[in-house]
């Protein structure tokens, strides 16, 4: 394990690398949410998967990420009040996620 | 814990109860404790994170976060602490990053190099987060959350104004006792279980070498492993542990000719005792057989 440490200080010490995470925003427009997926750096993962669970971690749905990293749904029944978590895994290895408030979704919608 | 629960509660069925008391809402420990010291009764502190839980990559439940929205002040402590605090709205007027005075003074971790997709090699550099270790950083925490909550709290000005100096004054005073009480270890070296001592090394001139061990967990043969390697590169006699771990794993760890010391870096709050006097005795379990 060390070694294996020892490798990757040594890698990056002798490499130029350039730090990347993945950045997931949602946001709702009305009844439509919205998810942006993109790295760091400003590239566009190549594929992965949005899922959208509940406020009490059930999964709502799954869709496919969109060939610009945007993938845009309705607005499932019920979130209003409790809530969506949005999970995203890209095919790259990263993952993240963005927690959409009651209040996110009342603002998006103009009603609060 | 269920004392939080309770509050929780109370703040989610009755948004007339929660406004009653102002809310300040921490990411962390320390933070909850000077926002109890600061704002005494005079403020409920909303700490969510389960005991169990490791603050620093805690994900909230969108309940929790609906709480923490709320809140009349948003303790963050900066330096990457709490990743779930980018991945949510929050009010910014509301929100104060304890560390950002300091910033300058971040300690950057090792990284990481891997390869995929088209971003070709690259790697993931990360901030030491826990800050608060060093006493002296505490200190200047303590009075960036103390001027926000006197901006965003009306009527807790003269109370946190009254508060602040003997907080700081307690933190200052830990900050010189860790000072004088480690000083003989300074140049010796050190192995602790988890990469959670960064900050502390650096204010107390202390050579401490990490492991990424989970908390309270028995190490496999690999890390046992591990260890002798690093026990064996430093000559380190001294293992200190994030979280107390089995009996047996002290005695494995004794085998090795390692002294072991729990010091928990109080991201969570401790079973017992409070912040500065928890602290205060592991800064003279370190220090003591040297």
């Amino acid at each position: 394990m060390i070694r294996t440490l020892g490798l990757a200080f040594t890698l990056a010490a002798a490499l130029p690398a350039a730090a990347h995470d993945l950045r997931v925003f949602a946001s709702v427009t009305g009844d439509t949410v919205t998810v942006e997926s993109k790295f760091s750096t400003g590239r566009i993962p190549n594929a992965g998967e949005v899922r959208v669970l509940d406020a009490s971690d059930t999964l709502v749905m799954t869709l496919p990420l969109g060939e610009d990293g945007v993938t845009t749904f309705a607005l499932p029944d019920g979130a209003a009040d409790g809530g969506l978590m949005i999970e995203v895994d890209v095919s790259e290895g990263h993952s993240d996620y963005w927690l959409l408030t009651p209040d996110d979704i009342a603002h998006g919608q103009g009603t609060n | 814990m269920l004392k939080r629960l309770v509050v929780l509660v109370a703040l989610a069925a009755s948004p007339l109860a929660a406004q009653d008391k102002p809310v300040v809402a921490a990411v962390n420990y320390p933070l909850a404790w000077m926002a109890e010291r600061l704002g005494g009764d005079a403020v409920e502190v909303l700490f969510p994170v389960p005991a169990d839980r490791d603050p620093s990559f805690w994900r909230p439940g969108l309940s929790d976060i609906s709480a923490i929205q709320a809140a009349d002040v948003i303790a963050l402590n900066g330096a990457g602490f709490a990743g779930w605090t980018t991945r949510t709205s929050l009010p910014r007027s509301r929100i104060v990053d304890t560390s950002a005075g300091f910033s300058d003074d971040y300690i950057s971790t090792d990284s990481i190099t891997h390869s995929h997709g088209a971003d070709g090699e690259h790697s993931h550099t990360g901030t030491a987060s826990y800050t608060w270790l060093d006493f002296g950083q505490a200190a200047r925490q303590a009075e960036a959350l103390a001027g926000m909550m006197q901006r965003r709290i009306p009527g807790s000005g003269d109370a946190v104004v009254s508060a602040l100096p003997g907080l700081v004054a307690d933190l200052e005073a830990l900050d010189s006792h860790a000072r004088d009480t480690l000083a003989p270890l300074q140049g010796t070296a050190m192995i602790a279980t988890h990469p959670r001592y960064q900050y502390f090394a650096r204010a107390y001139g202390l050579q401490i070498a990490a492991l990424d061990w989970d908390a309270g967990a028995m190490p496999d043969a690999d890390q046992w492993d591990a260890l002798q390697a690093l026990t064996d590169e430093t000559g380190a006699q001294t293992l200190i542990w994030e979280a107390a771990p089995p009996q047996e794993a002290l005695a494995q760890a004794e085998g090795m000719g390692l002294r072991s010391v729990v010091f928990a870096p109080l991201a969570v709050r401790p079973e017992t005792g409070e912040f500065q006097g928890v602290m205060r005795g592991q800064i003279d379990a370190l220090a003591q057989g040297e």
